[in-house]
């Protein structure tokens, strides 16, 4: 009976631990992560960070994190991933987009293609664009230095899904805007 | 007296924890976690080779004089080697591989349930602490599973819970400090891992989870020791003491003065003392209460002996203290002698509580021949000598080293 009772403790134990690993990952799964959200009025990322969503896209509540000096965003159109980060960064430019190219190649199985281009946007933030492969995925990486931060933008998703999205991800890309007062 | 403060059992060998069906799931758990955080861990050295092993390094010495501090905490009734092996590995390998992925969904349900401001503001105050705390807790009531003997005080449960969170303390500091390198985008360099050594190690790790897990740890040995009271009150004492390190873990990781009290080594150790000091001192001073009792149960049981051979009454007084113990090993040249003799004493105490009258002969024995080494180096029992001027200048540096190295810390990461 002592025995019993003990290994039925000790399953208890290794149950209650499943549900922390798997039960509640499952129960995350469950619920849906994606809101609606208007593309036609700026979205505060975080720091000040604005940007106007592309049409059609949700916004995806477990990738988003807004907050007073940083914050990200995670945009889906389709299976197509667009996500913005903002962080507190001293460096320049170049600095910022080699950051963000050695942390791109640092995970397994994925490469930096071709130059880097410079790209701006309306609001006159000034910054460096370039693609990246995966395996059975390809993407965009955008990088911009404005008030002491770091926009890292990266578009991840097949190349039929990507060609077919990339141009209104690109157009809300240019709708980054900087305004330390929001702050 | 009551027996409350001390729940006597016969001496448990672990060889004998085989035969208990919890330690073959226990160790179950503690491969798969073990499995878990070694793919893990080859992922890091695969990217990051230098600053991994720097960062495993670095925490596996921080881990040593924890270690030591812990573990010496029941000094008179010590725990076996082996369990304290299996409540770290539980905190390094099951309690870290369950909140890694625990703790990201509950922040997720944070964000879909509240809001993504909810999750950004207090994802890491409340679903980080919620999971940990349970899964560390968990590592307390295993080691009861499988040797239900060998917890037989309130004190046990803080040592063992306190070995649980300093398991997980480290596992994850050596995470975050690869995290931090990752973070970093600069390849495989060793700043991130030295910044993270001195803000994690440093500066947050003697009010982190060692302290939580130690009063959790508490809860669980007074549900399990004491017996006298109803089920009722002790599961409440214990529910208290695993709410109790949730909510200081939540005020730890909380936005509450993230800001800050202004610039500077002041202001960052203010914030740290606001945070850390509440559930420092409380640990303390349950641990000291706690140290109290259980030295008074055994100290009882060795006055009654009334055997100067084994203890003299100036021993008695020292045996029960921990810091009139240390004062005691300053007797000139008998440091080593002093301690195997204060050992073997514990060891006497702990087996005339357990009424076995062999290993009650083995450990007089052993007080016996620990005694005569002391008189052959010319003393003739291990009470405090005079304070000597070394001593003095000893404390005195090493205070102001460690004054020095907080310092340096503070300034490098206050912005001093």
């Amino acid at each position: 009976m002592a025995r019993l009772t003990n290994l039925l403790g000790a399953l208890g134990v290794a149950a209650t631990l499943a549900g922390l690993a798997f039960g509640l990952p499952a129960i995350d799964r469950s619920l849906p992560a994606e809101r609606a959200i208007r593309s036609d009025e700026p979205y505060l990322i975080g720091a000040g960070v604005t940007v106007v969503p592309p049409a059609g896209a949700a916004l995806d509540v477990t990738g988003t994190r807004p907050a007073d000096d940083d914050g990200t965003v995670l945009f889906r159109l389709g299976p197509v991933k667009y996500a913005i980060v903002v962080r507190p960064f001293d460096g320049d430019l170049g600095a910022a987009a080699e950051r963000l190219r050695k942390r791109i190649v640092d995970t397994t199985g994925y490469q930096v293609t071709g130059a880097q281009l410079e790209v701006s946007t309306a609001g006159g933030l000034a910054g460096l664009q370039g693609g990246y492969t995966a395996p059975g995925r390809g993407g965009r990486y955008a990088v911009f230095v404005a008030d002491g931060h770091t926009i890292e933008v990266t578009i991840s998703g097949n190349d039929l899904d990507l060609g077919r999205t990339l141009p209104q991800i690109e157009a809300s890309t240019r709708t980054l805007r900087q305004s330390g007062g929001q702050r | 007296m009551t027996t409350s403060v001390v729940r006597p059992a016969r001496s448990a060998r672990v060889s004998t924890l085989v035969r208990v069906p919890a330690f073959w799931v226990v160790l179950t758990l503690l491969a798969a976690g073990g499995l878990r955080m070694a793919q893990m861990t080859g992922h890091f050295f695969a990217a990051y080779p230098k600053a991994t092993t720097l960062s495993i390094l670095l925490f596996a010495l921080l881990a040593v004089p924890f270690w030591l501090f812990v573990s010496e905490l029941d000094f008179l009734e010590r725990e076996p080697a082996e369990l304290l092996v299996v409540a770290f590995a539980w905190g390094g390998l099951v309690a870290t591989t369950v909140s890694i992925p625990g703790g990201v969904a509950l922040e997720n349900l944070m964000a879909k349930l509240g809001s993504p401001q909810l999750a950004a503001g207090w994802g890491a105050a409340l679903a980080g602490p919620t999971v940990e705390e349970i899964a560390k807790t968990l590592g307390v009531v295993a080691v009861v599973l499988i040797a239900r003997a060998q917890v037989n005080s309130v004190l046990d449960g803080v040592v063992y819970g306190a070995m649980v969170g300093l398991g997980f303390q480290i596992a994850e500091d050596i995470v975050f400090a690869v995290g931090a390198v990752a973070l970093a985008g600069q390849g495989d360099q060793v700043q991130p891992v030295i910044a993270t050594f001195l803000l994690r190690g440093f500066l947050a790790g003697i009010w982190s989870h060692t302290l939580f897990g130690a009063l959790a740890g508490a809860g669980i040995g007074y549900l399990v020791v004491s017996r006298e009271r109803g089920r009722a009150h002790r599961a409440g004492v214990a529910a208290l003491a695993v709410l109790g390190a949730w909510a200081f873990h939540v005020l730890w990781n909380s936005p509450l003065l993230i800001d800050g009290l202004g610039n500077g080594a002041l202001a960052l150790l203010g914030v740290l003392l606001i945070k850390g000091l509440p559930p420092l001192l409380l640990i303390l001073l349950l641990v000291r209460h706690f140290q109290d009792r259980e030295a008074d149960y055994y100290v009882e049981r060795l006055a009654r002996l009334d055997d100067p051979s084994l203890i003299t009454p100036g021993e008695l007084a020292v045996l029960g203290s921990s810091s009139r113990r240390a004062a005691a090993r300053r007797l000139p040249g008998a440091a080593t002698a002093v301690r195997r003799l204060q050992r073997a004493q514990a060891r006497l105490a702990v087996e005339l509580s357990r009424a076995d009258a062999e290993s009650i002969a083995t450990a007089e024995a052993a007080v016996r021949d620990q005694r005569e080494a002391l008189r052959r180096l010319g003393h003739a029992e291990a009470v405090a000598g005079p304070v000597s001027w070394r001593h003095r200048a000893s404390t005195i540096a090493t205070t102001a080293v460690a004054i020095a190295v907080l310092w340096v810390a503070l300034s490098a990461l206050g912005g001093a």
